[in-house]
């Protein structure tokens, strides 16, 4: 029972945090009404007893990803748009027929009540069989993630430095 | 190589000396110190405060000897404004960091307390609420003209220009100096004098030089006039 | 881990004390903070307030209570053209992170000795990523409070604030990668329990290391001096707070208050044995709770540990002048990642050495991570040592 009802109410913060991170004209409320949304469906990860994918999601989604969705939008021109104008579109048509399909899609399993896939019924979603499967099966996979991640932060510094050109007047002194 | 981080701990050993010490040595804690006063004889109207009352030894004295928060003129005589130290150069104006002084050079010069012409200050103003201690124009000046005082209670009823000091409350005597801060005082009269004797004796040896030199130089003419004469001939 | 259903009982039980006696510990910890800073200055500090309409000032202890009295009744200002809601809301953020990181502390009160699950959420598996999750909220907040003041000063704070938590979150978290590293596990009570079982982290030259890196994050984290770039009252007038007053200003001050209990608090989690001490032994089995020679004395251990690391943060904020930018962010990057990188490498071999279980092995492993370690920083340094030009004065000689 209290987990109906504590399912509930994330539910309708992630969804009314959604909601607004869509409609607001203002980006900064908008980056905050989606951090709204990251903390309610980390409320939802706990709520299924996953508590390190809850903790990552707070601390990737809501520490990294919107303090850097904060400093992008820092940088740029027009921070605070009207809320009076309505956000329209000309394809609203089309956006709503495709949101509906992927929302049906997502709840098929429920109408037809399939048992969930078979990795979702193993699985163990404590820290320490976590790290083991990270470790062991999955560890070349971790590598070359790091790898690549590790390669893209340091394009992105030499990209960040900009290109070097040679002065003429510089003699080698 | 010292020890890494060695001087943040030096840091920390002088914090825990002042911690520990201020309780044990009352001599460490500078601020005024209020018990000499009767109960209830604070001033009741704000209008009664002693700050007609001339030098405020009353008060000034009763601080220790390294209190000091707004700056005043010093003059050497009798007559404050016939031997006043300060020429109005104005560089403790323009190092002021709140910009709390005001001066306004005189425009004709006047004898000051060693005979020589100087220009003297029409206005010097400041603003003590605007000052915030910094000494800084003491260190500027060239002229010992600038020190710091240690009157306090400076309230006013007048919240408007009651606490711009103008020259008449800024004007203190070197012996009212003396009196405040007796050990820097001292120090700073005997550099004076020293600066004062070693630029008479630096005067001396260059008019000597300047003498020496100017011998030397007919010596030369006169010398160099023979040569011409020689080569005319 | 078995989950019971839970009374609204437990749900208050273990949550209203812990916030209560922090709140308390907060009241008191700003007037020790502003005695031992006066003390530090040769002053005297606040002496006056004490009992009421009496002239017996008990030291000044009143002083936390006459304060709060005066920022309830100040007048609230929103400036003109500031986003009134985000206003409101940036000091609520400011200090809900810091409270709920407060339950991720192993703290033995012993009223939650009968509480089941998940109420102690120190026995989380994941209770360090959690605190490292939740403090990095905080942030959030300082942001809020910058943008949504419309003043340049509060902004300028705000995004140095950003900046410095985000460069200084790095080299925290992989201090404690390494206590993580030698227990095997992310719980707080498994990790007090190892350290009682074994040795105290700080007594070992990587967990010296990492302890120091970690508190001067942690010190960066709180934007406590010298590191309180982002409140530099001498550069930024008052940084993201200078457009609060009142009871909103005093929620930012106790949040970073509380910030410091809780990150005090990880600290004497991850390297001073948590609340370890004489007459406690931790036995992990009963819920991560502890035998004391009396109720509550582990909680009492605990307490004063975090009340040492206070004391040296109030020591080091009346000792050191404020960092440069540059200095902060090259401090930050130069020398405290690098420093923590290696840590990891010798804490891993370390661990090895130890596993063969030769007291001979310990010993000189101990020696050569304490000589490493030590060369690194003492390189690093010398690396970084930028060129100090003699001070101009303009008009002085």
């Amino acid at each position: 029972m209290n987990e109906v009802v504590a399912f509930w109410i994330l539910s309708v913060i992630a969804v009314f945090g959604a909601l607004v991170a869509v409609r607001k004209r203002n980006l900064i409320h908008g980056v905050f009404a989606l951090l709204v949304f990251f903390a309610g469906l980390s409320g939802l990860f706990l709520l299924l007893l996953a508590e390190f994918i809850a903790a990552v999601q707070v601390l990737v989604y809501i520490g990294a990803v919107g303090i850097l969705l904060l400093f992008a939008i820092m940088l740029t021109e027009r921070v605070t748009g009207d809320d009076d104008r309505r956000v329209t579109s000309r394809g609203w048509f089309w956006g709503l027929v495709v949101t509906a399909a992927v929302f049906v899609v997502l709840l098929l399993p429920a109408i037809q009540q399939l048992p969930p896939p078979k990795a979702a019924q193993t699985i163990d979603p404590s820290v320490k069989e976590l790290g083991h499967k990270l470790m062991n099966p999955y560890v070349v996979t971790l590598e070359v993630l790091a790898l690549l991640l590790t390669a893209a932060l340091i394009g992105a510094v030499t990209a960040a430095q900009g290109v070097r050109m040679p002065k003429e007047e510089d003699s080698p002194e | 190589m010292t020890l890494l981080g060695s001087g943040i701990f030096k840091g920390m050993a002088v914090t825990f000396r002042n911690f520990v010490g201020s309780y044990f040595h009352r001599e460490r804690l500078p601020t005024n110190d209020y018990s000499w006063r009767t109960e209830g004889s604070l001033p009741q109207h704000a209008g009664d405060y002693p700050k007609e009352e001339g030098e405020q030894l009353r008060d000034t004295t009763t601080v220790t000897n390294y209190s000091r928060n707004f700056p005043m003129l010093l003059h050497d005589g009798s007559e404050p404004m016939d031997t006043i130290r300060c020429v109005a150069c104005q560089i403790c104006e323009r190092s002021c960091p709140p910009q709390c002084i005001y001066i306004e050079k005189s425009t004709e010069k006047k004898e000051d307390s060693s005979g020589k012409m100087q220009f003297y200050p029409a206005t010097f103003d400041i603003d003590v609420s605007v000052c915030m201690s910094c000494q800084i124009c003491v260190e500027v000046c060239p002229f010992d003209a600038i020190v710091m005082n240690s009157q306090f209670e400076l309230s006013t009823p007048n919240r408007f220009g009651g606490l711009l000091l103008h020259q008449g409350d800024l004007l203190k005597s070197n012996d009212y100096y003396h009196k405040i801060h007796p050990e820097e005082a001292a120090a700073r009269d005997k550099r004076i004098a020293d600066e004062k004797t070693a630029k008479e004796a630096k005067k001396k040896a260059a008019a000597e030089a300047a003498k020496k030199k100017a011998e030397a130089k007919a010596g030369a003419e006169t010398e160099a006039g023979d040569e011409k004469k020689e080569v005319a001939e | 881990m078995s989950l019971e259903p839970l009374t609204l009982t437990d749900i208050l039980i273990a949550t209203v004390p812990l916030m209560l006696i922090f709140a308390t510990l907060f009241a008191f910890t700003t007037w020790l903070e502003r005695k031992a800073l006066a003390r530090i200055q040769n002053r005297i500090g606040p002496n006056k307030v004490g009992i009421p309409c009496t002239r017996i000032g008990l030291f000044g202890l009143g002083q936390p209570a006459a304060d709060g009295i005066k920022m309830i009744f100040k007048e609230d200002i929103v400036p003109r053209g500031a986003d009134r809601l985000f206003h409101l809301l940036a000091p609520i953020l400011a200090l809900i992170p810091a409270m709920l990181v407060l339950c991720f502390l192993p703290l033995n009160f012993p009223w939650i000795k009968n509480i089941q699950g998940l109420v102690k959420p120190f026995m989380l598996d994941g209770a360090v990523i959690f605190f490292f999750a939740i403090t990095g909220l905080n942030t959030l907040a300082v942001f809020m409070a910058g943008w949504a003041s419309r003043n340049k000063y509060s902004l300028l704070g705000g995004i140095r604030a950003v900046a410095q938590m985000v460069s200084y979150e790095i080299p925290l978290v992989l201090s404690a990668v390494i206590v993580v590293m030698m227990v095997g596990s992310l719980n707080a009570a498994e990790i007090v329990k190892e350290q009682a079982d074994e040795y105290w982290f700080i007594l070992s030259p990587w967990g010296f290391t990492a302890f120091v890196i970690f508190f001067i994050a942690a010190l960066a984290e709180t934007n406590r001096s010298p590191f309180d770039l982002p409140e530099a009252e001498s550069e930024i007038i008052a940084g993201y707070f200078t457009e609060y007053s009142g009871f909103k200003f005093a929620l930012f001050f106790l949040g970073e208050y509380i910030a410091m209990f809780a990150i005090s608090g990880l600290a004497v989690t991850l390297f001073l044995g948590g609340g370890d001490g004489p007459g406690v032994t931790m036995n992990p089995e009963d819920q991560g709770l502890a035998t004391e020679a009396f109720p509550g004395l582990s909680a009492v251990w605990f307490l004063a540990k975090i009340f040492a690391l206070i004391a040296v943060m109030i020591w080091l904020r009346g000792t050191l002048p404020r960092l440069r930018v540059d200095q902060l962010m090259g401090f930050a990057w130069k020398f405290m990642l690098p420093l923590s990188i290696l840590n990891i490498l010798v804490a891993g071999f370390a661990w090895h050495a130890e596993q063969l279980d030769n007291t001979i092995i310990t010993v000189i492993t101990w020696v050569i991570s304490f000589a490493v370690l030590y060369g690194a920083a003492s390189g690093l340094n010398q690396l970084n040592r930028g060129k100090v030009r003699p001070r101009e004065y303009k008009y002085a000689e």
